[in-house]
C-alpha cells in the first residue's frame, strides 16, 4: 500500500509504502515499511520505489560519464577532481587504451595539471576508490571550450526527457555540450555571446529545476539573447 | 534580573506560558548559500544557525575511516549571545556539547554510504536563552536533511525541567537558573528512540516519567515544524 503519490515531495523518515516493494536509492526498508531517507520527489513505478534527491554531492557510480580536472599525477597515471567527495584515478593505459612502457615513454606528454578530461567510471570499490577510463570516442583530454559547474542532482534536468533540453541548448544556443553526471559541463561554440547565453541558461535550469515548462522558457530566453546581438 | 518569588503564578509561567507549552518556534531551511545545507531555529529568544558541509574529502587524512564517513560537530556560542560577553573560542562546556550533539545525530545518519569522507556540522548560537544545545540539534538535523545526507529519521530535541515543583516543557534562562531541574532530550520521533539525555538536578522516578512524556509531546511539535521547514523550502520553487 502506498502512502504518497507519484512525484510528491517527501522528507527523511516519511512513510512511503508498506508491503513488498523494490527499494532503490533515497529510500530504505524497515520490516514491511518503506521510508524516505532524503528530501526529494517520490518516483513510483509499479513495484519500484526511488526518491529523486533535490540536494547532495556526486557519488561515483560505475558506467557514469564524468568530466574531471587533473589535480595530481603519479607514476602511472593521474588523479582527477570530480566535484565529489572522492577523487578519480586514471591510468595511462586506460587513457590510451594500449599497453604503455613507463620506462620508455614519458606520460607527462599526454595530460598535465589542470587539464579537463572526459572519462567514464570503470569501477568503484567498497572503499570508494574510483577507477576511470577514457577510451571511447569523444573521451580524453578536452581542447578549448568552457567548463560550467552545477549541482549534480540537477543533471537529469539539463538533459531533459529524451535529451530535449540538451537539444534545445545545443540547437538554439549554437553550441556543443558535453554533460558529466557529476555536474560539470563543457561548452564549445563559435560565438562567445551565445556561449555566455548557454551558461546563463544552465544556471537558470539549476535554479528552477523543480518547475515545469522549463524547456520552453530556456528556448525563449536563448532566442531572445540570439536576436539581441549579432556577431 | 532578580529572582522572582514564584516562577509559576496561577498556573502560568513568567512569560505567560502553560507548563506544557513550547516557546514560539520558527525553523527555516537553506538560508546559507555557501553551505551544502543550512537551517536556522528560533525558539523564543534563542537564535541558532546550523551549517552542514559534505560529505567531503576528509582532512587530515589519518582520521579517515575506510568503511564509513566521519561526523564532526562544532557547537559555538557567539561572544554577544549572552548577557555577559562570552570569551570566544571552545571552552569546556562547548567541547562537551559538541560531543553530545555528534552522538545525538550519528544514529540517524547512513554514514556507511560515504566511506573515507567527512560530514561537518557547525552550530552557531547567536542569541541564547537556555536550551541552546537542543535548539542546535534541531537546527543541525534540518541542515543535514537540506544537504541531502541520507537519514533514517530526523532528530527533534527539547528540554524539560522542574520549577516550583511543577514539571514544565522548554525552560527559559530564568527558569533554568532558579528552577530545580533541567533535562535536555533529543530523540527520533518516529520510533521514540532517545539519542541524548542529560540531567542537571533531581527527579523522583514518577517525575522523571512525567517529564519524559512531556518531552515526547514537545518533540512531536518540533518534528512537525522541522518537516514543514523542509517542505516550504522546495514548495516555493515549485510554485514559481
Amino acid at each position: 500500500m502506498l502512502h504518497v503519490q507519484n512525484r510528491e515531495l517527501v522528507v527523511p523518515g516519511q512513510l512511503i509504502a508498506e508491503g513488498g516493494y523494490r527499494v532503490y536509492e533515497g529510500a530504505f526498508r524497515e520490516g514491511k515499511q518503506v521510508y524516505a531517507s532524503v528530501v526529494g520527489l517520490a518516483d513510483l513505478h509499479g513495484q519500484d520505489i526511488r526518491i529523486i534527491p533535490l540536494q547532495g554531492r556526486y557519488i561515483p557510480k560505475r558506467g557514469d560519464v564524468v568530466i574531471g580536472v587533473v589535480v595530481d599525477s603519479h607514476y602511472s597515471g593521474w588523479i582527477l577532481d570530480m566535484n565529489s567527495p572522492y577523487t578519480g584515478n586514471l591510468f595511462v593505459s586506460d587513457l590510451l587504451q594500449r599497453k604503455v612502457d613507463l620506462v620508455r615513454e614519458d606520460i607527462n606528454q599526454y595530460l598535465s595539471m589542470g587539464d579537463v578530461v572526459v572519462a567514464k567510471v570503470k569501477d568503484v570499490d567498497e572503499r570508494m576508490r574510483v577507477l576511470l577510463e577514457a577510451g571511447e570516442p569523444g573521451m580524453g583530454r578536452v581542447e578549448g571550450g568552457k567548463l560550467v559547474k552545477i549541482s549534480p542532482t540537477k543533471v537529469p534536468r539539463v538533459i531533459g526527457r529524451k535529451g530535449s533540453m540538451l537539444n534545445t541548448l545545443q540547437d538554439v544556443g549554437e553550441c556543443r555540450l558535453r554533460v558529466g553526471q557529476n555536474g560539470q559541463i563543457m561548452i564549445w561554440g563559435r560565438n562567445p555571446r551565445m556561449i555566455n547565453a548557454v551558461v546563463e541558461a544552465l544556471l537558470m535550469i539549476e535554479r528552477e529545476a523543480h518547475t515545469s515548462g522549463l524547456t520552453d522558457r530556456v528556448h525563449l530566453m536563448l532566442e531572445k539573447m540570439k536576436s539581441e546581438g549579432g556577431e | 534580573m532578580e529572582k522572582p518569588e514564584k516562577l509559576i503564578v496561577d498556573g502560568k509561567r513568567l512569560d505567560g506560558r502553560a507548563p506544557d507549552e513550547l516557546r514560539p518556534l520558527k525553523i527555516e531551511a537553506g538560508i546559507l548559500k555557501r553551505a551544502d545545507g543550512s537551517a536556522s531555529v528560533e525558539l523564543g529568544a534563542n537564535k541558532v544557525l546550523a551549517a552542514v558541509y559534505g560529505p567531503r574529502e576528509m582532512h587530515p587524512r589519518h582520521l579517515q575511516q575506510p568503511d564509513t564517513a566521519v561526523l564532526r560537530c562544532r557547537y559555538n556560542m557567539a561572544p554577544f549571545s549572552v548577557d555577559e560577553r562570552k570569551r570566544p573560542g571552545p571552552d569546556r562546556r562547548s567541547v562537551e556539547i559538541s560531543k553530545v550533539t555528534r552522538e545525538a545525530l550519528e544514529p540517524v545518519l547512513f554514514l556507511e554510504l560515504y566511506p573515507r569522507s567527512a560530514i561537518d556540522v557547525f552550530i552557531e548560537v547567536l542569541q541564547a536563552d537556555a536550551g541552546t544545545r537542543t535548539a542546535g540539534i534541531t537546527a543541525a538535523t534540518v541542515a543535514l536533511a537540506d544537504a541531502g545526507v541520507p537519514m533514517r529519521d530526523m532528530i527533534s530535541s527539547v528540554a524539560v525541567g522542574k520549577i516550583d515543583d511543577t514539571i514544565v516543557l522548554d525552560l527559559t534562562k530564568a527558569e533554568d537558573n532558579w528552577g530545580t531541574t533541567d533535562m535536555p532530550i533529543a530523540m527520533m520521533p518516529r520510533k521514540k528512540l532517545i539519542t541524548l539525555l542529560q540531567m542537571d538536578g533531581h527527579f523522583t522516578k514518577e517525575e522523571f516519567e512525567q517529564a519524559l512524556d512531556l518531552a515526547f509531546k514537545g518533540c512531536e511539535q518540533i518534528y512537525g515544524a522541522q518537516r514543514q521547514a523542509l517542505r516550504e523550502k522546495y514548495a516555493i520553487k515549485k510554485g514559481e
